[in-house]
């Protein structure tokens, strides 16, 4: 199995910027290769998912803080273009199967999300199960306070509505997070673009009638 | 999804589709009883008639700085 290509060096700095992150003891074991671990994915290796969660979000978070430290102040990231990015960090020159790239987008959703939880929460360090300590960039801070409490409802919105409707909720992930049309999502998730549809009106719906539902319970 | 969600995203779907003055009659059909099942329903049309551009916009785009 090839390894990344020749240039993409996983713990390489990008451009030399500074970047207020720790990444401590991560053991690199044999399946730190991006392409291992999607061939573990289909394989039905479940801790595969984790360590490719794991990897993907590493990267997306030096995209992330590379490019910010490169521009001005002010600048907004493009969700899609980052994860474009990082699949292509990851895995390099090689063409990946259909289902590696469903597989890489899931992951990439998920990965999104934490992140931005991530900096609602920055001001502590949260100890992930992996290992690592991460430790949030202090330029990356939400630019409102409702913001970041919409995004923190929106959240637990989506994981009670993961658990009556998993497919959907990974259509909002990849939506939301990813920044997918319906016609890119339907087709990650093996799906008909009517049915992708389908389920992003319901989903919008649902959510939102189960946030609205919370904020009136807290008021009450 | 069992089969209770599974029904409760049809009739959600094919409601919305159904003029609003023909919504009541609709779900009284659709429901046929299940009184539980309606007000959920009913809860998710709501917030349909009023979900403007609601999740259209990624979070990244405005928040992150």
């Amino acid at each position: 199995m090839a390894g990344f290509a020749a240039g993409t060096t996983r713990m390489s700095v990008e451009g030399g910027m500074l970047m207020s992150y720790v990444s401590v003891n991560h053991e690199l074991h044999n399946m730190s290769d991006a392409t291992v671990m999607l061939a573990a994915i289909k394989a039905g290796d479940s801790n595969a998912v984790e360590e490719l969660l794991d990897l993907v979000y590493d990267e997306l978070r030096r995209l992330a803080a590379s490019k910010l430290a490169l521009e001005p102040p002010g600048q907004t990231l493009q969700p899609t273009a980052l994860v474009h990015e990082a699949w292509l960090r990851l895995v390099g020159n090689q063409t990946p199967a259909f289902k590696d790239r469903q597989h890489f987008f899931r992951a990439c959703a998920e990965a999104m999300r934490w992140i931005l939880i991530d900096r609602v929460r920055h001001k502590h360090r949260i100890r992930h199960g992996g290992g690592y300590q991460r430790v949030d960039f202090e330029n990356l801070d939400l630019a409102a306070p409702v913001v970041e409490n919409q995004l923190m409802a929106l959240n637990e919105a989506l994981d009670k509505f993961a658990l009556k409707y998993p497919a959907q909720a990974e259509m909002v992930k990849l939506r939301y997070f990813v920044g997918l049309t319906n016609e890119e999502a339907g087709e990650v998730l093996g799906i008909s673009v009517t049915t992708a549809k389908k389920y992003w009106t319901f989903s919008r719906a649902w959510l939102l009638n189960e946030m609205e539902r919370e904020q009136g319970d807290e008021c009450s | 999804m069992n089969d209770d969600e599974g029904r409760e995203m049809a009739v959600f779907t094919e409601a919305i589709k159904v003029p609003l003055q023909d919504r009541d009659a609709f779900l009284d059909l659709a429901c046929g009883g299940d009184e539980k099942m309606r007000q959920q329903v009913v809860s998710l049309l709501k917030a349909h008639d009023r979900i403007g551009n609601f999740l259209e916009d990624p979070p990244s785009e405005a928040s992150i700085e």
